[in-house]
C-alpha cells in the first residue's frame, strides 16, 4: 500500500497535473462512462490524456464456437447473455455498433461508449475507525463474529448461517472494525434496496468516524472517500477490482440467485484474492456447494438473539381460495383468521402469491376494516406503509412476497394465502415465518400456511424450521 | 422478423407465451413483442380530430415507455408499436414525413426516435425537412414556444408542390412542432397537411 502511494505521488509530480481530491476520491475502485461522469468533460478528458485513466471499449465482441459466430461482453456489467445484446445503425459512429441491455438503467453502454478505471494516486486512508456499540452478543452470534473477523483477517471466505432474527448485522461489526483500521477498502453488498436502507442508519451510527457511502438506484450523491460501501449488487457493477473484503448479506435474496452478472458483479467489484464472506438464514445449494467445493469458513447460528425458538408455521387448507376471491369471497378460515387479529389488535401480515391476487382481495378486506393497506415492489408508498404498521397506525397489510425479509414488526402475525404457489419456495418459506416473534418481549406468534394442497416446499420449510429448533434447543 | 424473436416481455420480462393462434399465425409478420398484461396498461386515445391523429394517451405506462426508449436510448423498444403502426399507417396515401432531429441531437441521441419506429412497422416514408435548432420543444415554456420563429426548413432541392402530406412525430403536446413544419410545407406549396403522432401528451 504505501509503495503504491510513493510511485503515484513521484508520477503525480512528473505528470505537472495537480490531482484533485474529488477526483481521486471519486473514481477509485470505479468503472465509468467517459461521457456520462459527475464532472466536466474537458476536465475528465485531461485526466485521461495524461494516463490517470484506463480506457476501455464497453463491448467487447470475440468469435466464438466452432462457427467463430461474435460473441459479446459488457466490460461493465460482464453480461454474455447474447440475446441481450442490441446491434443498430449507430448515428454517431454511422456503423454497426452494439448496446448491453442488461445494465441499460444505469445510462447504456455501447461498444462506442468508452469506460474508465482510475490509475492515478489512491486516496490516503489516515482515519482512526471506531466502533461505538455497547451492545451484547449471545454465546452464539460472539463465536461467530470472531471466526468471520478471523477469516476475513486470514484472507478466506466464509458463510454466516444465521436463523431468521439470530442478529446478524451486529456479527459484522468487529469484522468492518478490523479491516476498516488495516485501511482496507470494504464493502457490504445485498440484493435488496430495502436492506441497504436498513444497514446505512445503523452502521452510520455504530462506525461515527467512518465515511460511509450508501449506494442504490437513485441514491443521492456523497462526497469524498468512502473506505466502508453498503451497496445493492446491482451498483457494483460500476465498481471493479476495488474491495480488499466484500460482505454479501441476504446473498439468497431474488435477482441474486438467478443473474449470473450480478453475481459476477460482486466477483469483478472485489480485488483479486479478496475474502467474502456470505451472510444468510437460508443459504441457496448453490451457496452451500460454493462453500464445500472451495474450503470456506462456516459459522452456524441455530438461535434468535432473545433464546427462543423459532415459531413453527402450520398448515391449514384453503379450498379455492382464488375463486373465492376471484368471485368477491375471502373463505371463512381466512375472514376468522383476520377477525381474531383484529379483535386482538394484532398487526398483520397476509403474503399473496400474485399482485392480481392481492388487488382483487383488498377491497374484500377493506369491508372488515378499511385501513388494512396492500403493497407490492413498485408500490411508491412501499416504506410509509411498513412504517404504519410498525406505528400500529394501521392494523394490517396485504403483500406480495416483496416484504419476505428485512423488515421487523413487533408482535406481528403472519399468514400466507396460497402457500402452495411456486414463489413461495422453501427459503421464501422459512424467511416470510422469520418475521413472527422476532421481538424479545413477544417471542412467540402465529405463522399459518393457507394451502390448496401440500408442496414438498411447504413441508421442506417447516422441516428446516424444526431442525434449526433442534439444533439450538436440543429438544 | 422470425416468430420467437422476443421470448420475453421487452418492458417487465417476463415470459410471453401466448398460445398459437389461426390470428397469431396470421399476423406472423409482427410476433408480440411485449407482454398482454404491459398492453393493458397502454390507453388507447379516443379524442382524435381531422388534423391530427393519435394512438395512445401520456399515461404512466406511456411516460415510462417514452423515457426508456427516448431518453435511456433503448432503442430494441422501437418494435413495441410496429403492429400497431403498421395498421394504422400502411394504407396512407399521403406522403409520409417524418418530423426530423437536428444532426447534432441525432449523433447524440445515436438514432432519429421516429424514423425508426417507421423502420420497425415497415413504413416507408420521406424526409423533406431539417431541423434546424437543437433546443428541444420540451425545454421552453409555453410562451416562449408559441412566439418561436420557424424551426424548420426544407432540405435542398425538395419540392412538394401539389402534395398530400402526412406528419409523424412521437408525441403530440403544444402542437407547436407540427404547426410550425404545416406552415412551411403549406408554403411551399403543399395541397394538404395533416399529422398523425403516437401519442397525446
Ligand atoms: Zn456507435
Ligand atoms: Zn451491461
Amino acid at each position: 500500500m504505501k509503495f503504491k502511494l510513493i510511485r503515484s505521488n513521484k508520477r503525480f509530480l512528473y505528470k505537472g497535473i495537480i490531482v484533485e481530491p474529488q477526483v481521486r476520491d471519486f473514481f477509485t475502485g470505479r468503472i465509468w462512462t467517459r461521457s456520462n461522469t459527475p464532472f466536466h468533460q474537458e476536465k475528465v478528458n485531461a485526466y485521461i490524456q495524461q494516463n490517470y485513466f484506463n480506457v476501455k471499449s464497453g463491448i467487447t465482441s470475440q468469435p466464438k464456437g466452432i462457427f467463430l459466430r461474435q460473441s459479446f461482453t459488457c466490460n461493465r456489467c460482464y453480461n454474455q447473455i447474447q440475446h441481450e445484446f442490441v446491434q443498430y445503425n449507430c448515428a454517431k459512429c454511422e456503423k454497426i455498433c452494439v448496446y448491453c441491455r442488461h445494465c441499460i438503467n444505469m445510462g447504456r453502454v455501447t461498444s462506442c461508449t468508452n469506460l474508465i478505471l482510475w490509475n492515478g494516486p489512491l486516496p490516503l486512508k489516515y482515519q482512526k475507525h471506531v466502533l461505538d456499540w455497547d451492545g451484547t452478543y449471545t454465546p452464539a452470534q460472539k463465536q461467530a463474529a470472531q471466526e468471520l473477523t478471523e477469516s476475513m483477517n486470514n484472507k478466506r471466505s466464509h458463510l454466516v448461517h444465521a436463523v431468521c432474527g439470530a442478529g446478524k448485522t451486529e456479527i459484522l461489526f468487529p469484522a468492518v472494525l478490523h479491516a476498516l483500521n488495516k485501511g482496507l477498502r470494504v464493502c457490504i453488498a445485498t440484493p435488496r434496496t430495502d436492506v441497504v436502507l436498513e444497514l446505512f442508519p445503523r452502521f452510520q451510527k455504530v462506525f461515527p468516524n467512518t465515511n460511509i457511502h450508501a449506494l442504490y438506484g437513485n441514491a443521492p450523491k456523497q462526497a469524498g472517500f468512502s473506505q466502508l460501501v453498503l451497496s445493492t449488487t446491482h451498483q457494483l457493477f460500476r465498481f471493479e477490482n476495488a474491495f480488499d473484503v466484500e460482505l454479501v448479506d441476504e446473498a439468497d435474496a431474488f435477482p441474486y440467485t438467478i443473474d449470473l452478472a450480478l453475481q459476477q458483479a460482486v466477483l469483478k467489484a472485489k480485488k483479486e484474492g479478496a475474502p467474502i464472506a456470505f451472510v444468510t438464514a437460508t443459504p441457496s445449494t448453490q451457496i452451500l456447494n460454493t462453500v464445500k467445493k472451495e474450503n470456506w469458513s462456516y459459522s452456524f447460528i441455530p438461535k434468535r438473539y432473545h433464546n427462543h425458538p423459532l415459531p413453527v408455521p402450520r398448515f391449514e387448507a384453503l379450498w379455492s381460495y382464488e375463486k373465492g376471491i376471484t368471485r368477491g369471497k375471502i373463505p371463512l378460515k381466512l375472514i376468522e383468521w383476520t377477525e381474531k387479529r383484529l379483535s386482538n389488535r394484532e398487526p398483520f401480515l397476509i403474503f399473496f402469491p400474485t399482485i392480481q391476487l392481492m388487488q382483487k382481495a383488498i377491497p374484500l378486506f377493506q369491508r372488515m376494516n378499511e385501513k388494512i393497506l396492500s403493497v407490492h415492489a413498485e408500490d411508491e408508498h412501499r416504506k410509509e406503509k411498513v412504517i404504519k404498521l410498525r406505528n400500529e397506525e394501521i392494523p394490517g397489510l396485504l403483500t406480495t412476497t416483496i416484504l419476505e425479509r428485512g423488515i421487523t414488526i413487533n408482535n406481528v402475525q403472519v399468514a400466507v394465502v396460497g402457500a402452495e404457489s411456486k414463489i413461495f419456495t422453501s427459503s421464501a418459506l422459512i424467511q416470510i415465518s422469520g418475521r413472527v416473534g422476532r421481538n424479545v418481549q413477544f417471542p412467540e406468534g402465529d405463522i399459518v400456511f393457507f394451502h390448496h394442497g401440500i408442496t414438498a416446499e411447504m413441508d421442506e420449510a417447516r422441516n428446516e424450521i424444526l431442525r434449526l429448533n433442534k439444533e439450538g434447543f436440543g429438544s | 422478423m422470425k416468430r420467437n424473436e422476443v421470448e420475453n416481455c421487452l418492458l417487465c420480462n417476463s415470459p410471453i407465451d401466448v398460445p398459437v393462434t389461426w390470428k397469431t399465425l396470421l399476423t406472423n409478420e409482427f410476433p408480440r413483442t411485449i407482454c398482454l398484461e404491459c398492453e393493458e396498461k397502454f390507453e388507447i386515445c379516443k379524442t382524435s380530430n381531422e388534423e391530427v391523429t393519435s394512438l395512445y394517451k401520456y399515461n404512466e405506462q406511456m411516460k415510462d415507455y417514452l423515457h426508456r426508449y427516448k431518453f435511456m436510448h433503448d432503442l430494441l423498444l422501437a418494435k413495441v408499436f410496429r403492429y400497431q403502426l403498421h395498421y394504422h399507417l400502411k394504407k396512407t396515401k399521403e406522403l409520409i414525413v417524418p418530423i426530423p432531429m437536428h444532426a447534432e441531437k441525432r449523433k447524440e441521441r445515436t438514432f432519429a426516435h421516429v424514423d425508426e419506429l417507421l423502420n420497425e412497422a415497415v413504413i416507408p416514408y420521406t424526409h423533406l425537412l431539417e431541423k434546424m435548432t437543437t433546443a428541444t420543444q420540451a425545454s421552453k415554456s409555453r410562451e416562449e414556444r408559441l412566439n418561436t420563429p420557424q424551426i424548420f426548413q426544407l432540405e435542398q432541392g425538395v419540392i412538394v408542390q401539389q402534395k398530400d402530406i402526412l406528419l409523424v412525430d412521437d408525441i403530440y403536446t403544444t402542437g407547436t412542432t407540427i404547426n410550425h413544419a404545416k406552415q412551411l410545407l403549406l408554403d411551399a406549396g403543399a395541397k394538404s397537411v395533416k399529422a398523425f403522432t403516437l401519442i397525446r401528451g
